[in-house]
């Protein structure tokens, strides 16, 4: 399994690096312009001296060997700075800067992190959370009144999009009762069961809103995984051998069924980080997944890029934890 | 109409009342939402509305425009002009004398070396200062005394207001930003997010793109100023949240720039919980008219005077395609109270503002049609007028945007109704504007017709607007495309006037020029005003002392805020 | 044997098992698969009795439900001497060591991801209170008695070969000492090398612990070595229940007739002189099975009222029953004496 991993490891290598170039062409040939979004009365000239001052000018190979420089070497150096209080990065390197605000892009993404996992993160762990037991009940229960109204509530989660639930839990609970902040207070800071309150209250709707659709969808997942198992001989062997019901469904069924779930859940992981776009912006949670957004609109390259590129990096890790985790839980998996 | 301006006044004694005994801080907290969130808190650096309206809670001019277009002196004693002495006879000079006993938030006092610094950053080599345009043709600052700054223009200004003037061109602490010129801007993250101010706040934490939370400053000049102890300052969502978000739900005081459809801005209105406020600016939806010819064909010489458009070089056809336009009904439809028909590409301020061509604000179907008759095109089979071969079939492009989209169908409805054919077409926006030379679908190669946009300047005076129809500014490959002039305008009359205006100082004579550029261009059907676009902003009802500015920033008098108990 | 009357360890009659049909957008219930329909037969301790039939008539299912792995739909089953047909599964927990049951496919029947010590042991936790060594001591012996190798008691099941897996299932089976094992086609994935050593130890077992087989198999001639009695199942019923020797020789059904036709005899002599009795037509769907007898769709010697009645189950000879009109008694007069002789003479042909 060691050798397995370090081996996948190694590929994943110059996996990454080739799409840290796709990543960059697509974002740099792409129509694009950081100063689009300036006020017209900005004139042109001015523009091309911004466009300069971002580096623009410089051929498109100059620029990818200088972000692989500062993403790999200098940024890394950078951070161990920061942790240690060393200085292993000298001045003159760079790191990578945003350009809408100047400042080092893993600032900014740091910033962002905590509201994106308190939000996005909990809403997957809620809807894991409600997803099994829903998924476990419904295929243990095929066809039960629970299993219908799972699957009605699935397939509502599933469908509708999380802009139209987003708004409509707005309009309910903080425009009509009241009970709700419609807009998330990113700055707010959990100090005692007062503010802990309130930062439960900020995040209940969009982790609602999030742990419906996640779910929705593991739930279907957990159940037809259960279904299968359900059916098979080896159950009916745990019956035959006169073990309770219980033991047979959480210790035989459960197991086996947990294994492609597991997968699943932790494939899921990556997203967590992406952030969840659109319900970030109905919240205004102003997590990575704005980030992101705003990075696109503004033409703002090296955000663009580095925030991709970490997606990438962590869908390829989780990938590897996913085949790792169900060699782990299958024996008859086996990776050397 | 008397009764109700005395009520009015009445009421508002009443409202500033308490705010006239208020001390520094005691109303607590002010909550502002903008759409769309500030990446910097140095205007410098990024040249966008919401950066420069966040940074101006923080930095100031040396003077602003108040809501009706003045120029009010503010860390001045008063505004130079050449009757005071403050600007020389000869236009090249012009000398702000600084209120004694400014300090920084910091404490520090403020010093004309600050003003003068705020110069050298802002022009500062590879620094991509986005307003070093406030700056051109200043040839020296002066600094004889730490309250005097004298600029040394290289040439006549008549109006020598750009520099330290507006929300665009506040005044940097040189002590902060000494080691952070040119190139080196980007890297003083902390003086970009934290800078130094004379405003009446001070930031605390900034969160790009996110957050902005402010502390009253507690050097500001007016010891019983600003009312609020702190300011948070939301970014991000949309329109929409942002309305919401004041007059439903009241969490936040104060919402910028609604651009909302009429009817959803009144169901929110009506929730009681705060108000919508709206003013008129520059800012002017128009359609430009492509004089050359932007055929595939000519290769990479389309789009350029070399070839003169087929068609839209002959009056007639763009004097119709103008009176076809009912600009009264997509005023209504598209901008609601934000909006009213001009017919005029430079709206405002008033002295600057010509009826002359109000006509057009009347659709004239017929009398369209008859232009074109007149001038010898004639329906062909399929109901598209011809001359001499040439059919009357436009291509119309825009930026993407509901409200553009919903305008290009209208007119292209109307144009069809006098036999002009329309083919239409929406590009992104950060394409469209996007100065990318290598992209065909920019504004300034405009390889289209007719394209659609708005646009405004800064400030109150419109000579550099208007200098953006002079020939120099036909944008060409040899300027890489870049340039003003997207029509491709090109006549010595109105040359002449840009040319008269850059010398003439009185101000009526100013009005007098820039009122028949705008006749010339609007006479010429150069450029097809439609629509005068407002600003729309809300307050909550507890929030006193807002003034809607258009001419500056909409936080221009966030000092003079207060909570009305 | 003694001439004692052999005990009847399991007694079935009238066991139904019906499997509800699920359809349309809301999943009702829309009818339901009929598996297995009106059963009724006994077995005496210590035989086995082959359970035969064509894919899909219910074989299976009928021994899972005689060891109550369904919730029946009607009928009676004692085992010992004690009605287990509607005991609920909670109160039948303490009664399942006495009935066990080896699986079809002993790759689906093992978890895979428990090692066989576990897989052996597990009953041993919910129904013994040995100590850990003596489960682990029990493990080895039974591992030992159905020929597995000890050092693979903490293998996963993929590990194993077909037989060796089928060979844990037997061990597993045996754990807790049963009296009556249903064997549900035990070597019928296997290879025809393995199938005759684990049926060696099937019969070895039998002698060993006295136990009481219910063999289910489609292969006849398995059966007929291994099988002291034979009941013969079609579409969800018994057609045929009789000694092994007497079902060979004289088979009653028309049904039983054409399977035991297709038996191929070893000897090509006697194989190249048969008739095959080749059935014609589908087997009906025991969702909708046929009207009367529900072999009628395909019998070579269907009658008019097979279309309406559905045959009882006679005792034709001593211990010998059929379900077919042929055989009622008012008919034997007279179809009946023509049919038998036909039969036979049939079989006399095959010889
Ligand atoms: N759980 C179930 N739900 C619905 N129908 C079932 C179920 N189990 C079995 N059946 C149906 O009952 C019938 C009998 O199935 P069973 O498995 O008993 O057949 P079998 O005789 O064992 O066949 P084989 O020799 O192929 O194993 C088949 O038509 C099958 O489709
Ligand atoms: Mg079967």
């Amino acid at each position: 399994m060691f050798t397995y991993t370090i081996r996948r490891l190694l590929i994943a290598i110059p996996t990454l690096l080739f799409i840290s170039l796709i990543i960059f062409m697509v974002v740099t040939l792409a129509p694009s312009d950081p100063t689009a979004n300036l006020p017209l009365s900005i004139p042109s000239e001015v523009r091309a001296q911004i466009r300069a001052s971002l580096g623009l000018d410089e051929p498109i190979w100059v620029r990818y060997l200088l972000w692989l420089r500062q993403f790999f070497w200098y940024e890394p150096l950078h951070m161990l700075d920061s942790a240690f209080g060393w200085s292993l990065a000298t001045p003159d390197m760079q790191r990578i800067l945003s350009w809408q605000t100047r400042s080092p892009v893993a600032d900014l993404i740091v910033q962002r992190m905590p509201q994106t996992l308190w939000v996005v993160g909990t809403s997957y762990v809620v809807g894991v959370l409600i997803a099994l037991p829903i998924g476990i009940i419904s295929a243990y229960r095929q066809y039960s009144w629970f299993d219908q109204v799972g699957t009605f509530v699935s397939m509502v989660g599933f469908s509708v999009p999380t802009f139209f639930t987003g708004v409509l839990l707005i309009v309910v609970f903080s425009v009509q009762l009241g009970w709700f902040p419609s807009i998330y207070d990113t700055t707010h800071q959990v100090r005692d069961f007062g503010s802990f309150l309130f930062q439960v209250k900020q995040m209940i709707m969009p982790v609602a809103v999030l742990a419906l659709y996640n779910a929705a969808q593991i739930s279907r997942f957990m159940r037809a995984s259960m279904l299968d198992n359900l059916n098979q001989d080896y159950v009916r062997t745990a019956r035959a051998k006169g073990m309770s019901e219980r033991v047979v469904v959480l210790v035989h069924v459960l197991r086996n069924s947990m294994i492609p779930v597991v997968t699943v859940i932790a494939l899921g992981v990556p997203t967590v980080f992406g952030g969840a776009i659109i319900t970030e912006q109905v919240f205004k949670v102003n997590g990575l997944g704005q980030l992101l957004i705003i990075a696109i609109q503004g033409g703002d390259v090296p955000t663009v890029q580095t925030l991709t590129f970490i997606f990438a990096v962590l869908i390829v890790l989780f990938n590897l934890i996913a085949d790792i985790l169900y060699g782990l839980l299958d024996p008859r998996i086996r990776y050397d | 109409m008397k009764l109700r301006h005395a009520l009015m006044g009445a009421a508002c004694t009443l409202a500033l009342a308490p705010a006239a005994f208020a001390e520094r801080g005691s109303d607590g907290q002010v909550n502002i939402i903008y759409w769309q969130a500030p990446s910097t808190m140095n205007p410098y650096l990024s040249g966008g509305t919401k950066e420069l309206e966040a940074a101006s809670l923080v930095l100031e001019p040396l003077a602003r425009y108040n809501q009706d277009g003045s120029m009010v002196p503010w860390l001045v004693e008063s505004i130079p002009t050449v009757e005071n002495g403050g600007v020389s006879a000869d236009l090249t000079s012009i000398t702000w004398k600084l209120k004694p006993g400014l300090k920084w938030a910091d404490g520090s006092p403020v010093t004309s070396k600050d003003v003068k610094f705020s110069w050298e950053y802002c022009t500062a080599e590879g620094g991509g200062c986005a307003q070093s345009e406030k700056y051109n043709d200043v040839a020296n600052v002066e600094t004889p005394d730490e309250l005097t700054v004298i600029v040394r223009f290289s040439v006549p200004k008549p109006f020598p207001y750009g520099p330290f003037v507006g929300a665009q061109a506040p005044i940097l602490q040189a002590a902060q930003f000494a080691e952070c010129m040119g190139p080196k801007a980007p890297e003083c993250t902390d003086a970009n997010f934290y800078p130094q101010g004379t405003g009446p706040f001070t930031v605390s934490d900034f969160r790009p793109n996110d957050v902005i939370q402010l502390i009253a400053n507690p050097n500001y000049r007016d010891p019983a100023k600003p009312a609020f102890a702190t300011v948070t300052f939301k970014g991000g969502g949309d329109a929409t949240a942002a309305g919401r978000s004041v007059l439903e739900t009241g969490e936040f005081d104060y919402a910028w720039n609604l651009q909302l459809a009429p009817d959803v801005l009144a169901g929110m209105q009506a929730a009681g919980k705060g108000e919508i406020i709206s003013g008129f600016g520059t800012l002017v939806e128009r359609i430009m008219v492509n004089f050359t010819d932007p055929s595939p064909d000519l290769g990479d010489r389309r789009a350029t005077v070399d070839h003169p458009h087929p068609f839209l070089t002959d009056i007639a056809v763009r004097k119709a395609l103008s009176m076809a336009i009912d600009r009264e009904l997509l005023t209504e439809i598209g901008y609601g109270d934000a909006g009213r028909p001009t017919c005029n590409v430079l709206p405002a301020p008033e002295i600057y503002k010509s009826s002359a061509n109000d006509a057009c604000l009347v659709q004239d179907i017929e009398g369209a049609k008859k232009v074109l008759d007149d001038a010898g095109w004639v329906p062909g089979a399929d109901g598209v007028r011809v001359k001499d071969g040439v059919r009357l079939s436009l291509l119309f492009q825009s930026s993407t945007n509901a409200v553009r989209q919903d305008f290009q169908a209208l007119i292209k409805q109307w144009w069809s109704e006098i036999g002009v054919e329309t083919e239409l077409r929406n590009i992104d926006a950060s394409v469209f504007f996007g100065g990318d030379p290598g992209s065909p679908d920019t504004f300034q190669k405009f390889f289209a017709d007719v394209e659609m946009y708005a646009n405004n300047f800064d400030g109150t005076d419109p000579e550099a607007y208007m200098a953006n129809w002079e020939c120099s500014q036909i944008p060409s490959p040899e300027t890489q495309w870049q340039g003003n002039n997207m029509p491709r305008y090109c006549s010595d009359e109105y040359d002449a006037l840009v040319a008269e205006m850059a010398t003439t100082g009185d101000i009526n004579e100013r009005a007098r020029l820039a009122k028949s550029m705008n006749d010339m261009l609007m006479q010429d059907y150069a450029i097809i005003p439609l629509v005068d676009r407002g600003r729309v902003s809300a307050h909550s009802n507890t929030l006193g002392g807002v003034v809607l500015n258009t001419w500056d920033s909409e936080l221009w008098n966030a000092a003079d805020w207060y909570r009305i108990k | 044997m003694f001439d004692a009357p052999p005990k009847k360890l399991v007694e079935v009659s009238g066991l139904k098992m019906h499997f509800p049909i699920h359809a349309g957008l809301l999943q009702r219930r829309v009818g339901e698969v009929r598996a297995v329909d009106d059963v009724s037969f006994d077995i005496f301790e210590g035989e086995t009795l082959g359970l035969v039939g064509e894919s899909g008539c219910g074989k299976s299912t009928c021994g899972r439900a005689i060891l109550r792995l369904y919730d029946i739909t009607a009928g009676s089953i004692r085992i010992d001497g004690e009605e287990i047909g509607q005991t609920s599964q909670h109160a039948l927990r303490p009664r399942r060591p006495k009935m066990q049951m080896v699986f079809q496919d002993p790759q689906a029947s093992l978890n895979p991801r428990m090692s066989v010590a576990r897989i052996i042991g597990e009953p041993l936790d919910e129904h013994t209170d040995l100590s850990r060594p003596q489960k682990l001591e029990r493990i080895y012996e039974l591992m030992d008695a159905v020929g597995l190798n000890r050092n693979f008691a903490n293998r996963y099941p993929h590990e194993f070969s077909g037989g060796q897996r089928q060979r844990i299932g037997i061990a597993r089976a045996l754990a807790l000492n049963p009296k009556f094992i249903v064997c549900d086609e035990p070597i019928a994935a296997l290879d025809v090398s393995i199938q005759a050593q684990v049926v060696n130890l099937l019969e070895d077992l039998q002698d060993r612990f006295g136990l009481t087989y219910l063999f289910i198999s489609h292969d006849l001639s398995m059966v007929r070595h291994i099988a002291d009695r034979v009941a013969v199942m079609y579409l969800g019923k018994v057609a045929e229940l009789a000694p092994r020797d007497a079902l060979y020789a004289t088979p009653l059904h028309p049904y039983t007739q054409a399977l035991l036709s297709a038996v191929p005899e070893p000897d090509p002599s006697i194989e190249n002189r048969r008739t095959h009795i080749i059935l014609t037509g589908d087997v009906p769907s025991p969702a909708n099975p046929p009207q009367g007898c529900n072999f009628c769709t395909r019998c070579p010697k269907v009658m008019e009222m097979c279309h309406h009645l559905d045959p009882v189950m006679r005792e034709v000879q001593p211990g010998h029953f059929v379900a077919c009109h042929l055989h009622d008694p008012e008919h034997a007069k007279t179809a009946g004496q023509t049919a038998a002789p036909e039969a036979t003479k049939s079989i006399q042909q095959g010889d």
